[in-house]
């Protein structure tokens, strides 16, 4: 053996730099290759036991939590056993695996309930001191702390942090600035969206959809007035308000949304075409079929679409003369439109020319 | 040929060697660098995304998830039942009977009390025409269900077919027996919602393989690691090349394959580039290079975006030689994609697309088996001829396997530290072992099927897609 480990010594030692160099490697690589294994077996080892602690944890603080909802004395007063699981809770907090529990496990139940319950549990992430760490979050360097310390003070609706969130409204990471916005929204409700009155980024779509997902939820709301939001320089807040007006049918700001009709953005013309066929405005589509041949195609299969719902017989020669348009959902837009005002004129096999491939698809419609 | 030249000949060759497998290594390593600090980043982003309150979101935009099924009467009514359970909520499933010779079409029919209707379709693309024609279930907890009947015309046909239907703005193309996760959707279509300053055009995800797993009425209940050897070689190449790969070139903007198991496309643009080509075998990664050509011509500001969960879940081969015959394939798609979109390779005019992915495609892709292959040869060569210098020899093999060793145990590491999918006891130390063995269980067939794809394009061109025996995933085993 001791022979062997000479052999090696003295190969490596006469043999080649480059060898030496590999060789070198290879050891090099071996010894990384042990020490990650070394490491991944205890991050596997790791992983796990967190897993078995974060349910038992879990399970002791469900416990903790259903005993604190049902031993209080009356609203305002905190009982005697209570105050146990406020200081066990508090004390628990310290360690960051635990507080994380505790909040997963606060938020949970306060997904499922709502009322007093809901309350409650409000006040005991206050009375808990988890509240201090989630703004002490927001004086972090690092966005995703601060923006997690945005989402948790929002999801426990801690109104009170307001001043120290909208310290961040122009923070350079997007994800800080969406945020503020869902906190903003989810506290204050459409009061919060005067932030749309000073937004320069785009507001993008899933922002959207998120903001009008927690809106959705308040009821009986009095909604803002959106005009000055259509007519806002930044399209995406225009687009947003667009979404408003249709789903909280803002039939009173039906003039701004016509003026729309001329905006420089193609997508922008077609949400408020959208917006004003929700409405069934017919003057708007008398404005539209006038200058039908100025729009886009996108715009035009919108028109048709708009069409379908809102339509009357003095409408007929306009769609007489698009039956033989190029574009497929304008040829089926119209051919549906003539099918429900039951003119007769529409079988009639002149006006679908010799395009075969058509006349099998009208009568698809037709069938249908 | 003097004894100088030949020698010359031969330093040339073997500083080629060393050139080519230092780049390779090199630009793995590149890789795996920027993969992992997008990973960082992406997890940092989507820690605190709430995907429940979007998942029930009616104003979330549609998407039909297009799946092509060629006689899959074994699994095709669970495997469409898994479809039609995703929580997402503005959806349909087109499934594309591609003239199935077996009786899926009857066994759906059955199943989900489908009735022929009468369907208008727009034929932007064209494809085979319809057999029996169009189905809808009267059913309406199946009123998501579209299946449409049709002559056989391959993969990339049915595809276009299920385009042409397809009343959304985005689609979602998969195969029929993947199993997407609840939230696979709205994470795929989070980009294309996210990205206010570019236009997205595409998103793929993570394909993760199931063989072993348990899944139950559609839903992924227990991962295991299967005891197949070569099905645990494939798992761990598959993590190599989505966590340590794709990740880097979708940062770099350069991503040219989404796979054609689960990817979702901008329904306008897929049909604006004319859809896909029935031509190659490659139709994923072909229509990739094809719509980022376009956006290239037009100068649109576009991106190809990768979500890095795991999203969907699939069977991969279990045997030697639908291993051979798939990767084959992939080896022929590749090469007919490279050759049809050559203008761009090396073209400044096409950017990162024509600098930096087409070539890296050509070189360590395209032409690295062949030169693997050429190497052998040489090495051949040379023992024949009593020139090997075996001391080097020996050295490089070595160090050659432990990179490739090393390479493999980032990428469990990279895992556990991200999705952390194989949680059970004794699974990581299954993994590392994997990771000395792949090299030989794995890559010499791997090299195999690529020659044989070169030589199969090249002498063989009557050969298309080799058939894919299905187990069905509920029923895996080893």
């Amino acid at each position: 053996m001791v022979n062997l480990f000479y052999y090696i010594v003295e190969y490596f030692k006469y043999s080649p730099k480059i060898i030496q160099l590999l060789w070198a490697s290879s050891v090099v690589f071996t010894l990384i290759i042990i020490g990650l294994s070394i490491y991944l077996n205890h991050i596997r080892i790791r992983l796990r036991a967190k897993e078995r602690i974060k349910a038992v944890y879990q399970k002791k603080y469900e416990s903790d939590l259903i005993e604190y909802l049902y031993s209080g004395n009356g609203v305002d007063e905190i009982s005697k056993e209570q105050q146990i699981i406020i200081d066990y809770l508090s004390n628990c907090a310290k360690s960051s695996l635990k507080r994380k529990i505790i909040i997963s496990t606060l938020l949970k139940l306060k997904d499922e309930i709502s009322g007093e319950i809901a309350d409650a549990i409000q006040k005991l992430y206050c009375q808990t001191g988890l509240v201090n760490y989630a703004s002490y979050k927001l004086k972090s360097k690092k966005w995703d702390v601060i923006a997690k310390g945005i989402k948790e003070l929002a999801q426990f609706e801690i109104k009170d942090a307001l001043n120290d969130v909208i310290e961040h409204i122009d923070h350079p990471k997007r994800e800080v600035r969406k945020e503020i916005q869902m906190y903003l929204v989810k506290l204050f409700r459409f009061e919060g969206l005067e932030f749309l009155n000073i937004l320069t980024n785009q507001l993008s779509e899933w922002d959207q959809i998120q903001l009008l997902e927690i809106l959705q939820k308040f009821e009986n709301q009095h909604i803002p007035d959106i005009t000055k939001w259509l007519e806002s320089s930044n399209n995406s807040v225009v687009s947003f308000s667009l979404k408003l007006a249709k789903i909280y049918n803002q039939y009173e700001a039906k003039d701004h949304i016509i003026n729309l009709l001329n905006h420089s953005n193609q997508e922008i013309r077609i949400e408020s075409i959208n917006v004003l066929s929700h409405f069934g405005d017919i003057d708007s589509l008398i404005i539209l079929k006038s200058d039908f041949n100025q729009r886009s195609i996108e715009e035009q299969v919108i028109i048709f679409k708009m069409m379908e719902d809102i339509n009357e017989v003095s409408d007929i020669p306009f769609l007489l003369e698009h039956i033989n348009n190029m574009n497929f959902d304008i040829k089926v837009s119209v051919t549906k439109i003539l099918k429900k005002l039951k003119n007769s004129e529409a079988n009639d096999s002149r006006f679908i020319t010799t395009d075969i491939e058509y006349s099998e698809k009208t009568s698809l419609i037709k069938a249908s | 040929m003097n004894l100088n030249t030949s020698g010359l000949i031969i330093d040339l060759i073997q500083y080629f060697f060393i050139a080519f497998t230092f780049s390779a290594i090199l630009s793995y390593l590149i890789l795996a660098i920027i993969s992992i600090f997008e990973n960082r980043h992406y997890m940092k982003k989507n820690s605190f995304v709430n995907y429940k309150d979007i998942l029930s979101s009616t104003i979330s935009p549609s998407i039909s998830i297009i799946a092509p099924a060629y006689n899959e009467t074994l699994n095709i009514v669970e495997n469409v039942r898994s479809l039609l359970s995703n929580h997402y909520v503005n959806y349909d499933v087109i499934i594309v009977n591609d003239g199935s010779k077996d009786d899926s079409l009857e066994k759906l029919i059955k199943a989900y009390d489908l009735v022929k209707i009468d369907y208008v379709i727009n034929n932007q693309i064209p494809t085979k025409p319809l057999r029996e024609g169009v189905f809808k279930s009267t059913n309406p907890a199946f009123e998501k269900l579209i299946v449409v009947d049709k002559e056989n015309g391959g993969k990339a046909d049915a595809l276009n077919t299920g385009l042409n239907i397809s009343p959304n703005k985005y689609v979602a193309c998969i195969d029929v027996d993947c199993l997407l996760l609840e939230e696979s959707l709205l994470k795929m279509i989070k980009p294309f919602l996210e990205t206010t300053d570019s236009k997205v055009i595409a998103a793929g995800g993570v394909i993760r393989i199931a063989n072993s797993c348990i899944i139950k009425d559609g839903k992924l209940l227990d991962v295991n690691l299967p005891t197949n050897m070569l099905v645990r070689g494939q798992i761990l190449e598959y993590l190599r090349a989505f966590l340590l790969g794709r990740m880097a070139w979708s940062k770099l903007n350069g991503l040219l394959v989404i796979s054609g198991a689960f990817g979702l496309f901008d329904k306008k643009i897929a049909i604006e580039v004319g859809g896909y080509d029935t031509k190659t075998v490659g139709e994923d990664m072909e229509i990739i290079v094809r719509m980022r050509r376009h956006m290239e011509e037009q100068k649109i500001k576009y991106k190809v975006a990768y979500i890095p969960d795991p999203l969907c879940w699939t069977e991969a081969p279990d045997n030697y030689k639908i291993f051979i015959s798939q990767r084959n394939r992939w080896t022929r798609g590749t090469i007919e994609t490279l050759k049809k979109h050559k203008k761009i390779g090396f073209n400044p005019k096409y950017k990162s697309l024509g600098i930096i992915s087409y070539p890296y495609w050509l070189i360590y892709e395209r032409l690295a088996p062949i030169i693997e292959v050429t190497g052998v040869l040489y090495f051949i060569f040379l023992i024949v001829n009593n020139a090997v210098k075996w001391d080097y020899a020996f050295a490089f093999l070595v160090l050659a396997y432990l990179f490739t060793v090393l390479f493999s145990i980032i990428t469990i590491i990279t895992e556990e530290l991200t999705y952390h999918q194989y949680k059970k006891k004794g699974i990581g130390l299954q993994l590392i072992t994997t990771a000395f063995l792949e090299p030989f269980i794995n890559h010499p067939f791997i090299l195999y099927a690529n020659i044989k794809g070169n030589f199969d394009y090249y002498f063989n061109k009557d050969i298309k897609w080799g058939e894919m025996v299905r187990k069905g995933m509920n029923k895996a085993s080893d």
